[in-house]
Parts: structure tokens; C-alpha cells; sequence
């Protein structure tokens, strides 16, 4: 294509005078709307709402609360309810407090709204057909069902926001007491002022509801537009539906907790010992026959209410029970947490150290002072996980509920008896006591440890629960202090505990991938943790395990069978380290927890 | 907690509350919980906070976001669908800060899709066009220049062109996107100012059949209906229609319906619409027409006719019972994959004697007898006498916000008005309204789109001007071949005129260089050229491409030689007219950034530049066109000269047309309208009568737009789909929406963030879980999809919302779109998008 040489002349503009392409410049810029038309909208007062029948005729009274009803049979996936959130609420960029999902799957012909009478009526009316065409006769047995023997598909939009629930994973694991759930609504509310950013509540709340916002470095969430309820007005995704699928009702909360416990299977009491049962994990949602007269409140393939009691409703007719989550079978790597992987792994290496310093035979300089290193690095790290660093020193104030705060609470001590034991080598005073030092030392170690375990436990996913994290936090612990004490003064004896720590850890590591083998249609959380491993996630196991094979068993031995030099014992700590990081990076990235359909 | 005294006082004024009874409860049931004083150790309040803070936004519209708090609002009509919402848009200081729905417009009563909420949004994207581009020859690169010297160039290229080449060598190809005034401005300058002749609007490519079936059938292009007559149906029948999801606010309207009504959908796929039927016929691909035939072979043959109306209302009803004999339920049945059972019932649901409606849009339109399948429909409403009354029709649910104003009012398939420009009194009449001379209206055709292209490809078409629209994303699989819309061309093989070769070449593009959305939307200026298409070598082939758009970075855009930089919709006036013949107004309330001009201006100054501006010294602003318009409906079946301005649109919530100047129909209900502005009407039984009678309906007296007064039964043997599965291409694809935040080539819709979250984040290919298993797809895994025509890859999404033997994309992906076959409906023109075949096999190497 070419164009002209241009040789135009120049427009009248050059010359000042004032051109049309100048008169419509200056109209386009011009607003009219206002002085042409919004006097007659200037009047509008806000007349009868549609929505009042989607309010609660009155107020909760005690022991209830506001809640969301979701009625999945007028909910026809026009996703207006996210929008309405987004601009109603003066949302960030790409925020909203509702998600809409979908559940796909297939009901039996029998259980369709319109199969039996259909072929009935068909029967009938066909017989006074008229004669003269031909094959025109009524068949036999008239069908209107298109695969008489077959299912029929089922594609469920599901809308979901906060489900403000009675026992809130938010609020109890918050570290500085920035959730309030109000005593009269139920609305849990966020304090967007209080909060540091740590992001815990995501992991804690087990719909992904809090969302973190990395430009104003605090979580946001929807708070049911309480100031809308509180004035008469319906929350905005209730105002913008247009099939009126959701609406705000007054619920029990005796009844969402039978309801909810009813709906997990009664698995309630396992929480937190051993792998929660999931809704998709269990065949069937609503076992207990006293219930079974009322509609299923809850979705299938999504978490189990049992964890945090969620209030929302979800009413249907159609039969959900066997519907899952379009990408049901395809697990998405979870994020790292960099700063939380250095948190953890340099500060169970500083407590493995310090420990090693009085247990083993290596001398405690300069094992003492490196581990100590070791901890305050790791400590460090965790401060660049917040969002709002400058209020990092509230991170006590949750320690009733939650185990956050006593992580903090419990490494800080630990921090402080670590001090004071290197200290003592110095301070003469001290130095008479350093073996009272001892106790405290190990009690607190042990206790950060454990409560860096139950930070994870206590979320509820199957693959942070105890069974799996304990072994890894306390192996780490183990494997990088004899590491550690090794690299100072390489011995057969500690060479030897340490192929043998980083054998069991690693035999409770690849527990988890037998997980994969099975054939089943349902996908359970560990078996989505197994193919993330075996999947995507691969490159990282493999590194993990050639570093710990290399530097935890490999160099240890030659070291154990009379290699024994500085060289490798150091090699084999930094191997060591390095699968560590490794190890733990598969921690956070290959958890899979159920999660709301989307 | 701290919060003790509070919690006591607010349990009083709850009690207090109790005893005031319900509404009292609403109002004080719960004081909002406001926020304990900060603490040492807790904050309650701060800056953070104050973020979200929400206040009474006052004029109706309950809190708002107290950063938004509006000091004043006004009502603009939705620039996306034809469903034509109210948007409630928030001024501050005359700019528009927020929007939300309408609650007093009769289209949408307070509701919108989400695009509609986030109207606002890609106004400000920063690929927005500020001013205009011009290709430098020496770089290839568009480079930003001057409104005087873009005009001057645009000018002299196209006189160039049409001095050496002749006028019918140039075209424009505009939209169903821009306001009815800027239609008829670019339609009237073209033909009568510039003496061009060819031009066309991407409405052939989604409502050409249903204009020309009714006109055709009825006589002029008339909707008959109104949204009312969703609520008022007992039978509501959707064919080739999935409303849930293209256009969620008329589904509104038919959950509204209190008659508890029979709901049938036909329709391959078991959509959204089709899981809330009480119905879903899953009938074959383009087994429609026989189907519909069929089920009036059923009414005819038991007596479920309206015969009074038939006799007294058509004409050809003889010729059309005598020719359905033959669709027998058997035969359909064998053809449609349902069984007799299933066509029985439906033919009973639709006898006379019930409000039965029908509602058809893209399943049927873009067919390769769409045509004759879009009249099907209408022989139907004709049978059982469901036209005139409350809750019937035979009904085109329209695509864009403005199709209907294209099909009315662009000047470009019929002259200004719905007149015809082969009728020498139209012709006459036009002149004289518009005060010009008869000699510059042409008496021929304009070649329609496709034939366009065909133009650009034979070498005789050498400049053209595309207007808000993205033939590079949107047209159709091989560019303009045109062979295959013959009746009878088979399955044989695509023309290879433009090159087999260049097809792999881009074939291999598409694999390698597609990029997602969001790249595409980060670079738009890195060169790399999204996909080439066969419609790309054609736009090559031009010697001067134009493209006037509100971004720069459309798949269109991207190859021209000038952008001329447009205000959007909000940035300007000017009505649209929705799928029930309303006209809507679209105010200015966002200023357009840098130089960016709206088309109406824009086509003043090509008036001017061009040298016709004298022809067009009536045509000084979008409410003059509108007098102009008025003028030239009068007299028409669309006649609106009952309308007085854009006031008295703004004051109704939209007017339906017809409207002629002795009607008072509308002006008494405008007064009952502003009587109600104050007081708060019941929803249910006042508001409600008074929005019915805001809703009127066509043919209530029976009485068609045809010489005889009487409705057409129109019909033709259904042909075979041009291109069948076979062993090579098993699969029948269909294509079509893909979610309810995604408008067309996502120009718009993929430039807010939270729609894109609305939608897939990449393509997304349905399959049956038999076909899945045998081709051994995973779910979330890659497949390959190939036609003749080109291949893509996509993530395998196994349903069985789609049946074994079909797949499923949307359009929204220019890859799938040049994998479609390009039939053409013999009658409108309207390419077929929706069945081609394709092979599916899996990719091993998963993408990550």
C-alpha cells in the first residue's frame, strides 16, 4: 500500500483562523448531558424498591443472624450480581466480593421436571390426528424424552460471596483481631485499618472469600453492604439480580450448625486430627435421615461446611448431589509464599542448630552464633510476607484464637532464650548459667515448631494437616541442625542421623504420592496434591529429591564410611538447605484445597 | 470485646424497632454496626477504611460509594445488546463517575448484564485512538498526525481511487454499533454526497435474515412485539436463542411471566436457557427448517390451525400446506434426532388457541437457509394466529444496540426510512425531504458484504472505510468466497482462489504467535499481527484502508493505512433503536480523550473536506438528523414523526415505532409517566399496567405491511448443510456466545478487568465426555481443532451439555471464526457461522 507524498496545504488553523476540525473539537469536549436532561432525573426519590421481598421481614432476634439464600433455580449465570458488587461498592480494578462458578454433571431422565406427563399428553392429542398423510398414525409410545435411556446434562451456575459464617476461619485465625463479627447481624466485617496484610485469612477461609490487594497491602471483603441493610436497602448483588436469586434471610444458628455437621457427614470432630473430610471425598452430602426432608442448603464439590458453619443457603430442586466444579479434575498450583518459605525453613534450621549446639557433639561456636544468623534472617523474611510491615507489632493481639499470633508469640520467646544462650559465652554473668538455659530453650523450640505445624493444621487442608506438616517442620528442624552441626564438625555419628532423619523424612514426604494411584472419577485434595507433584510441580520434587538424596544421604555416608572433610560436610548442609527450600516451596505450591466452583 | 455497651444499645433500638412493626424493622431493624472508637490496639476507622465507605447517593439511587456520590444522573441507553437497558449513568460535575440500572425504564427495570454495569469502563483504556494515525510508507508504522491533514489525505485517496477506478471502487463496511443519526449521516454522505454506491454493516452478519424474512413475509422489516410479550405468554418457544446468557435482561422479562408458562428450546446444545426450559429439544445441527416444517405439518394435519385468521390475514396458505405434507413426523424425526414423540408435543404446544410466542436469533440467522428458517418461525405464528396479540410473534430477538437502526436508517440496503431505492416515488420522496437532487440517489444495490470482499479480491474494489466494527476478528472462515451460497454447491472443497498456501502459512500463525488477551492487550503496538486471516491478505490487497474506531489496537486497526480516532458510546448523543423498536438515547457524559471525535463529526468534516458540505448545511448535529429522520419515517410503517425531540425520549424512557403525529397514544401515557415521578407506585399493580401500556405491539389489526394487507407464508425445500462431517472433519462445530461479560471481538468488553475475570481466560473447546474419552481429551488438556480452513488450539472442556459428534466454540476468538464455512443465506446473505466440520485430536505436548 502507498500513500500520496504529501503535499498538502497547510489548513487554516496555521493561519489562526478558527476551522470546523477546531468548532467540533471544542463541541466534543463539551458535557450537555446535565444542563440537556438531568433536570427531570433531579427529582427522583427513591421510590418502593423491587427488592423488598428479598429483605427479611424482621431483624435477627438472638441466636440468629442475617445470611445470603442463593436460589440456584432462578440463577441463570448472567454473572450481574459480580458487576453490581464491583461498581456499587466503588471496587479496585478487577475487584469483587461475589465469584460465580459452575457445577456441571447429569440427572437421571426420571427425575426431570417434564418426562412423565409429556408422552401422556402427546398419546392423547396425537390420536385425533387426521387421516390423509401419510405415516402420520400416533406412534406406539410417543417419547418427548430425547435419550430415553440415557442422563440428562446438568450445568449449575453457582454465585458465591462471604458466607458470614458462625464460626468465621477469618476472625479465629486473624493475628491482630481484624475481623468483628457483629453480635447482632452476623455480618463478619473487616478492619481494613487493622489489618497488616498477612494474608492468613485467605489461607484460612475455606471459600477463598478475603481477597488480598497488593497496591493498598491489606485483605478486602464483602461485609453483606451492611450500611445498605441497616438503612432498609437490599446489598448490592441483591438489588442487581435480575431473576431475584439471591436474597438476605434471617437464619438460626442452631440450625446451620446441625446443618452444616449434617452436610460434612458428621466429620466435625475429626477436624485438625486428621484429614478433614471434604464434601468431594464423601459420596453422599446429607446422610442423616432426620434432615433429609430439607432441600440440601449446600453445594457439592466444594468445601465442607463442618470447618467455619457457613450461613449462605443455597436452595434448589434439581438433584446437585453428583454436580462438580468444571475444573474438578485439574488442580492449580497454589502460590509460593517465597518470603513464608524462608520464614519457615531458615528459622526450623536456626532451632535444629541451636539445639544440635547443646545435644551433639559439636562445639557451640561458632554453631551458636551461624544459627542464630540463621533465625533472625529467617524471621526477617517473614516481616516482607506483610502488606503493611509498619504494623507488624499487633502481631500478638489474636493469640486466644489464633495460632498465628502464638507462632509469633513462640519464636519471638524462642528468639529471646536463643540470645541469651550465645550471650553467655560472652557475658560472664550468664556464663555460669548456660545449661539452665536448656529447658526453655527446647520447650520453646518446641513449641514454635508446633505452632508453625498448627498455623497449617488449623486451615483444614488435607495436605497442611498435622499428619503431613508436623513431619516436615520438625524433620526440617532435625535434618538442617544435625546439617549444621555436621558442616562444623564433621563426624561418622552425625552423618549417620542425618541419612537417617533425611530418609524417614523423605519416606513421610512421598507418603502423599500414592494418593495419585486410583482410577476413581472423584478427586480428593491429596490426590490433586499427588498429580500437582507428579505433574507440573515435578521439576520441584525432583530437585527436592536429588538434593536430599545427594546432601542428606549420599555425602553423609561417604562422610560416615571415613570421607569425613569440611568440604563435603558443608556440601552436604547447603544440599541439604537447598532441598529444604524445595521441600517446602512443594508445601505451599501443591496443597490443593477444596474450594467453591468457579 | 470492647463492644458491649454498643451491642446493648443497638439490642434497645432493635426491640424499639420490633414494636414498630415490619417496615419500621427494615428501616431501624439494625443501626448499621458504626464503628467503635479506635483503640490503642484496634483500629476501627482510617483511611483504609474511608475507601469503602458508602453514602446516600440520593436521586433514587440508595448508597453509593461516598468517593461517587453523584450531584446528578441521568438516563442513557446500553451501548452493547439490542435489548436496549436504561443505564443510570452518575454525574459529577456533568463526567460520569459510576452507572447503575435504570429502575424506571421500561426495558430493563432496574437491571443490567454485566456489561451493561461496566459500560463506563473501557472508555478510559489506554489503547483508546487520541488522535489520528496515518501509515508512514518510509517506517510502515502508524504515526500520530493531524485532524486537517488526515482529512486532507482521506480525501485524496479516495477521490484518487474513485477518478481512476470508478465509484463502485470503493466501499465502506460500518456497524450496528454507532447512533442512528451517524448511520444515516455516513449512508447519505456516501451515496449522495461522495457518489459512492458499495457499503455494507456488520448487521449482515447477525440480523440481515431476520430483516429480509420479514420483510419478505410481512412487508416491511417490523418486530412485531414488545418485551411485554415475554411476560405474557403461555408458550414461549426459543430457537437457535440462548437469552440466559447473550441476553440475560429479556430472560428477566420471561421469569417475570405470572403465567406460569410452557418454555421449549430448540437448540443442539443444552445451554443455559436450555437447562431453565421446561423443554429442550436438542435437535441436530441445522436440522431446524425441516423440524418447523414439520411441526406445521402437524397443525395443519390436526386441525390446530386459526383459520379465520389464516383466511382472513394471509396469503399462500394452500401452497404451503399442500408443500409440509411431505414433513412427516417420521421424516423429521429421522432428520432432527428427536423422536416423534418430542415433535408431537411440540406441535401441540404451539397450537392456536394459546399466547404462544417464538423467539429465534443467531441459532437461525446464521444459517445457509437462514432465510427460509426465520420465515418457518413466522408460518408458525401465522398458523396458530399468535401475531397482534398479548404474549405472541413471531420474534427476532436483534443483536447490536443499534442493528435495528442500521436496518431502518443507514441508507445502505434500503433507502433512509425503509424506503427502496429501486422505487422511483421513494426516491422522490427522500429528495424532496432532504432538500437535494433526485439524480444523486442511486437506483442500484449496494453489493453486500461478502460480495465487497469478493470485489476487494477480483481487484475492483481499491479503497475501503471501516467504521466501528472488526472484520479481521469477526468474518467469517475463507474472506469473501462467495461460491458456496448457490443452492446445491455441496460439500465440495472451498474455492483455493486466494492461495491454500497463505491458509497454512496462517495456520501456522495461529499456532505459534496467538496471543492471549491480555498480551494482545499489553502490546498492541510490538507488531506482531495477531492472527492473519484470509480477510487480512484481502484488507492487503487494498490501496487505501481506513479504519475509524474508538481503539487503535483492533485486529483491524492494526492494518490500516489512516485511523481516524472515534468517541465511544457516553462520549456522545444520539438514539439507538432496541430489539422492540425502541428508540433509546445516548447521552454525552464522559469526554473523550485527545482528539478522538464522534463518527457524527467526523462525517461532517469528511462532508466538508470532501467538498459536499453544502448538501449536509441541514445536518449540524445528531438532534437536527433526527427532524431529518423524522421526515423521511413519515408515512412508512416505522413513522415517527409523533416523536417530538430527544426531550420527549429522555421523558418517555424510549418510544417504540411507530409513532405518527396523530397519534396521542404515547403523549397521554407520558403524562400519567410524570404524574408518577413523585408518588411510589405498587410494583405490581400500577407500575406494572403502566409499563404494559409503555409496550406496544405490531399487527393488531391483523392488517400487514404488503399491498394485499396480508402476512406471506414463505417456504423452500431445505438444502444440506454445504459442508457435512466426513471421515477427515468429523465433527460438526458450533459456535456462538461464550459468556454474558463478553461482547462480540472484545474490543470493549476485554478492556475491564472484571469482566475479563466474568469470562474464560482462554479458548475453550466443548465436548461430549464419549467423544472425550474416545479421543482420549483430558479435561483442562489441549486439543487441536482443524477445519479446511485453518486450525487453533484450545483447552478441551468436557460436557454433555454438548451432544457426541458436535464441539463448541465461542466467538470470541478471531481463530475460530476462519475455521467456520463461509455459506451465505441465498436471501439475506448472512454468513453461516454455526456448522462447519472440523477434526478434534488431542496435543500431547500440554500447554502450561
Amino acid at each position: 500500500m502507498t500513500l500520496p507524498a504529501d503535499n498538502f496545504t497547510k489548513s487554516a488553523s496555521a493561519t489562526g483562523e478558527r476551522t470546523l476540525v477546531d468548532t467540533l473539537l471544542d463541541e466534543q469536549r463539551q458535557l450537555t448531558a446535565v444542563e440537556a436532561f438531568a433536570r427531570s432525573h433531579a427529582r427522583h426519590e427513591l421510590t418502593e424498591p423491587h427488592y423488598r421481598k428479598l429483605l427479611p421481614a424482621s431483624a435477627p432476634r438472638p441466636g440468629e443472624q442475617y445470611a445470603f439464600e442463593v436460589n440456584l433455580d432462578q440463577c441463570s449465570g448472567c454473572k450481574a450480581c459480580v458487576t453490581a458488587c464491583h461498581s456499587l461498592n466503588g471496587l479496585d480494578d478487577g475487584e469483587s466480593w461475589r465469584e460465580v462458578g459452575a457445577l456441571f454433571g447429569e440427572m437421571r431422565n426420571d427425575a426431570s421436571k417434564w418426562s412423565a406427563a409429556v408422552s401422556q399428553t402427546s398419546r392423547s392429542e396425537s390420536g385425533i390426528a387426521a387421516t390423509g398423510f401419510q405415516h402420520s398414525r400416533a406412534p406406539q409410545t410417543p417419547d418427548a424424552r430425547p435419550h430415553p435411556s440415557s442422563l440428562i446434562p446438568l450445568h449449575q451456575t453457582v454465585t458465591t460471596a462471604c458466607h458470614h459464617c458462625v464460626e468465621p476461619g477469618c476472625l479465629l485465625g486473624c493475628p491482630v483481631l481484624a475481623y468483628d463479627k457483629d453480635p447482632l447481624t452476623g455480618i463478619v466485617r473487616h478492619l481494613d485499618d487493622q489489618c497488616i496484610g498477612c494474608s492468613y485469612c485467605i489461607l484460612k477461609c475455606p471459600y477463598d472469600v478475603p481477597k488480598y490487594s497488593a497496591t493498598r497491602g491489606i485483605v478486602r471483603k464483602c461485609d453483606m453492604c451492611h450500611g445498605r441493610l441497616a438503612a432498609g436497602e437490599a446489598p448490592a448483588c441483591v438489588q442487581a439480580c435480575p431473576n431475584e436469586a439471591i436474597r438476605i434471610s434471617v437464619v438460626s444458628l442452631a440450625e446451620v450448625k446441625a446443618m452444616s455437621r449434617s452436610a460434612s457427614g458428621g466429620a466435625g470432630e475429626k477436624v485438625g486430627k486428621r484429614e478433614s473430610v471434604t464434601s468431594s471425598d464423601s459420596p453422599s452430602h446429607f446422610p442423616t435421615p432426620s434432615l433429609s426432608h430439607l432441600p440440601p442448603p449446600w453445594l457439592p464439590d466444594s468445601p465442607s461446611p463442618h470447618i467455619t458453619l457457613p450461613t449462605t443457603r443455597y436452595i434448589t430442586t434439581k438433584p446437585t448431589a453428583d454436580l462438580r466444579a468444571a475444573d474438578h479434575s485439574l488442580p492449580r498450583p497454589q502460590p509460593a509464599h517465597w518470603p513464608l518459605i524462608l520464614m519457615l525453613v531458615l528459622t526450623q534450621a536456626g532451632i535444629g542448630g541451636l539445639l544440635a549446639a547443646r545435644f551433639t557433639s559439636a562445639k557451640a561456636l561458632p554453631l551458636e552464633p551461624i544459627s542464630l544468623a540463621f533465625l533472625f534472617v529467617g524471621l526477617t523474611a517473614s516481616v516482607f510476607h506483610l502488606g503493611q510491615p509498619l504494623k507488624a507489632w499487633r502481631i500478638w493481639l489474636g493469640w486466644r484464637t489464633s495460632w498465628l499470633s502464638r507462632e509469633a508469640i513462640a519464636l519471638n520467646a524462642f528468639a529471646g532464650a536463643a540470645v541469651t544462650s550465645v550471650a553467655a559465652h560472652w557475658l560472664p554473668a550468664l556464663t555460669n548459667h548456660y545449661s539452665l538455659i536448656t529447658f526453655p530453650l527446647c520447650a520453646l523450640a518446641l513449641a514454635a515448631v508446633f505452632a508453625q505445624s498448627m498455623v497449617y493444621a488449623d486451615t483444614h487442608r488435607a495436605f497442611w494437616s498435622l499428619r503431613h506438616t508436623a513431619p516436615r517442620f520438625f524433620g526440617s528442624a532435625l535434618v538442617l541442625g544435625i546439617g549444621l552441626a555436621l558442616a562444623f564438625q564433621p563426624s561418622a555419628r552425625l552423618a549417620v542421623a542425618l541419612l537417617l532423619v533425611t530418609l524417614l523424612k523423605l519416606a513421610s514426604e512421598l507418603s502423599v504420592l500414592k494418593h495419585a494411584d486410583t482410577d476413581s472419577d472423584r478427586w480428593t485434595q491429596l490426590r490433586r496434591t499427588a498429580a500437582l507433584q507428579t505433574g507440573v510441580l515435578r521439576p520441584v520434587l525432583a530437585v527436592r529429591l536429588l538434593a536430599a538424596l545427594v546432601g542428606g544421604a549420599l555425602l553423609p555416608f561417604a562422610i560416615a564410611t571415613g570421607a569425613a572433610s569440611t568440604t563435603l560436610a558443608v556440601s552436604a548442609f547447603l544440599l541439604c538447605l537447598l532441598g529444604e527450600l524445595a521441600e517446602r516451596r512443594l508445601f505451599f505450591t501443591s496443597v490443593a484445597p477444596d474450594k467453591m466452583p468457579v | 470485646m470492647s463492644t458491649t455497651t454498643s451491642t446493648q444499645s443497638r439490642r434497645d433500638a432493635k426491640t424499639q424497632a420490633e414494636k414498630l412493626g415490619v417496615s419500621a424493622s427494615l428501616r431501624l431493624g439494625v443501626e448499621s454496626p458504626a464503628s467503635p472508637a479506635n483503640t490503642l490496639l484496634r483500629q476501627w476507622t482510617g483511611p483504609l477504611t474511608a475507601d469503602l465507605v458508602r453514602a446516600p447517593g440520593e436521586f433514587g439511587l440508595g448508597q453509593v460509594p461516598a468517593r461517587f456520590k453523584p450531584d446528578a444522573t441521568t438516563t442513557v441507553v446500553c451501548g452493547f445488546c439490542s435489548t436496549g437497558c436504561g443505564l443510570n449513568v452518575h454525574l459529577k460535575d456533568g463526567q460520569a463517575v459510576n452507572l447503575s440500572a435504570t429502575s424506571d425504564y421500561p426495558v430493563n427495570l432496574g437491571m443490567a448484564c454485566p456489561k451493561g454495569w461496566e459500560a463506563l469502563t473501557p472508555l478510559a483504556a489506554p489503547d483508546r485512538a487520541t488522535t489520528p494515525l496515518l501509515r508512514n510508507p518510509a517506517t510502515g508504522k502508524l504515526e500520530p498526525t493531524d485532524w486537517d491533514h488526515a482529512m486532507q489525505v482521506f480525501t485524496l485517496k479516495f477521490k484518487a481511487i474513485m477518478d481512476q477506478h470508478g465509484p463502485e471502487s470503493v466501499a465502506f463496511l460500518s456497524t450496528g454499533q454507532i447512533c442512528t443519526e451517524e448511520m444515516a449521516f455516513l449512508g447519505a454522505l456516501w451515496k449522495f454526497g461522495m457518489g459512492a454506491l458499495h457499503c455494507d454493516s456488520n448487521t449482515r452478519q447477525c440480523m440481515a435474515t431476520s430483516a429480509v424474512a420479514y420483510k419478505q413475509s410481512f412487508g416491511f422489516d417490523a418486530p412485531p412485539f414488545t418485551y411485554a410479550d415475554f411476560e405474557e405468554s403461555d408458550v414461549l418457544v426459543f430457537i437457535g436463542a440462548n437469552p440466559c446468557v447473550a441476553h440475560p435482561i429479556m430472560w428477566q422479562r420471561v421469569l417475570r411471566n405470572r403465567r406460569s408458562p410452557e418454555i421449549i428450546v430448540l437448540d443442539p446444545r443444552a445451554t443455559e436457557t436450555a437447562q431453565a426450559a421446561t423443554l429442550h429439544l436438542p435437535l441436530a445441527p441445522k436440522s431446524d427448517l425441516a423440524l418447523l416444517y414439520g411441526v406445521a405439518h402437524l397443525l395443519i394435519q390436526n386441525g390446530w390451525v386459526d383459520r379465520e385468521f389464516v383466511d382472513a390475514h394471509t396469503s399462500g396458505f394452500a401452497e404451503f400446506a399442500e408443500f409440509v405434507r411431505e414433513f412427516t413426523p417420521d421424516a423429521v424425526a429421522a432428520k432432527s434426532g428427536l423422536t416423534v414423540g418430542q415433535i408431537y408435543r411440540l406441535a401441540e404446544s404451539v397450537k392456536a388457541g394459546k399466547r404462544v410466542s417464538f423467539w429465534w436469533t443467531m441459532g437461525v440467522n446464521q444459517g445457509h437457509e437462514a432465510t427460509r428458517t426465520a420465515q418457518a418461525v413466522i408460518n408458525l405464528a401465522l398458523l396458530g394466529g399468535h401475531i397482534g396479540k398479548p404474549g405472541t410473534g413471531a420474534n427476532s430477538i436483534t443483536g447490536q444496540c443499534n442493528a435495528m437502526g442500521s436496518r431502518l436508517f443507514a441508507n445502505v440496503t434500503s433507502l433512509l426510512g425503509g424506503h427502496d431505492f429501486a422505487n422511483p416515488e421513494h426516491r422522490k420522496k427522500i429528495a424532496t425531504t432532504l432538500n437535494i437532487p433526485e439524480s444523486v440517489i442511486p437506483t442500484k444495490p449496494s453489493l453486500a458484504y461478502d460480495q465487497i470482499l469478493d470485489g476487494i479480491a477480483a481487484g475492483k474494489i481499491k479503497g475501503l472505510w471501516v467504521i466501528a466494527t472488526n472484520p479481521s476478528h469477526s468474518w467469517i472462515g475463507k474472506g469473501g468466497d462467495g461460491e458456496h451460497s448457490r443452492p446445491g454447491c455441496g460439500s465440495a472443497r472451498p474455492r483455493a482462489e486466494l492461495g491454500d498456501a497463505l491458509t497454512n502459512d496462517a495456520a501456522r500463525m495461529v499456532e505459534s504467535s496467538r496471543p492471549t488477551a491480555r498480551a494482545r492487550l499489553a502490546a498492541p503496538e510490538a507488531g506482531a499481527l495477531p492472527v492473519v486471516t484470509d480477510l487480512d491478505s484481502l484488507l492487503a490487497q487494498l490501496d487505501f484502508l481506513v479504519v475509524q474506531d474508538m481503539y487503535h489496537t483492533t485486529d483491524t486497526a492494526l492494518r490500516a493505512d489512516l485511523v481516524l480516532p472515534a468517541a465511544g458510546w457516553g462520549e456522545k448523543e444520539g438514539t439507538f433503536i432496541n430489539s422492540e423498536r425502541r428508540f433509546g438515547l445516548v447521552k454525552k457524559v464522559s469526554r473523550a480523550l485527545g482528539e478522538a471525535l464522534a463518527d457524527f463529526h467526523i462525517f461532517r468534516l469528511v462532508a466538508h473536506y470532501w467538498g459536499c458540505g453544502e448538501l449536509f448545511r441541514e445536518w449540524t448535529s445528531p438532534q437536527a438528523v433526527f427532524q431529518i429522520l423524522k421526515r423521511c419515517s413519515a408515512g412508512q410503517p416505522c413513522d415517527i414523526t409523533g416523536i417530538e425531540d430527544y426531550r420527549h425520549l429522555d421523558r418517555e424512557g424510549g418510544v417504540q415505532w411507530p409513532l405518527p403525529k396523530q397519534s396521542n397514544q404515547c403523549l397521554v401515557i407520558s403524562n400519567q409517566s410524570g404524574s408518577t415521578g413523585t408518588t411510589a407506585p405498587d410494583l405490581d399493580t400500577n407500575h406494572y399496567s403502566l409499563i404494559t401500556t409503555r409496550e406496544r405491539r405490531l399487527f393488531a389489526d391483523g392488517r400487514f405491511f404488503h399491498p394485499d394487507a396480508r402476512a406471506k407464508f414463505l417456504f423452500s425445500p431445505p438444502r444440506e448443510v454445504p459442508e457435512k462431517p466426513d471421515a477427515e472433519f468429523p465433527f460438526v462445530l458450533l459456535t456462538g456466545r461464550g459468556t454474558s461479560a463478553q461482547w462480540h471481538t472484545l474490543t470493549r468488553t476485554g478492556k475491564s478487568d472484571i469482566l475479563r475475570q466474568l469470562a474464560p481466560s482462554e479458548l475453550l473447546l466443548e465436548i461430549n465426555p464419549a467423544d472425550a474419552r474416545r479421543l482420549r481429551l483430558r479435561a483442562g488438556g489441549t486439543a487441536r481443532v482443524a477445519s479446511r480452513r485453518g486450525e487453533l488450539t484450545a483447552r478441551v472442556h468436557i460436557t454433555s451439555t454438548i451432544r457426541p459428534g458436535q464441539v463448541y466454540l465461542p466467538m470470541h476468538d478471531p481463530a475460530t471464526n476462519r475455521l467456520t464455512f463461509p455459506a451465505f443465506d441465498p436471501h439475506s446473505r448472512q454468513p453461516s457461522y454455526k456448522h462447519c466440520a472440523v477434526s478434534v485430536e488431542r496435543v500431547r505436548k500440554e500447554a502450561p
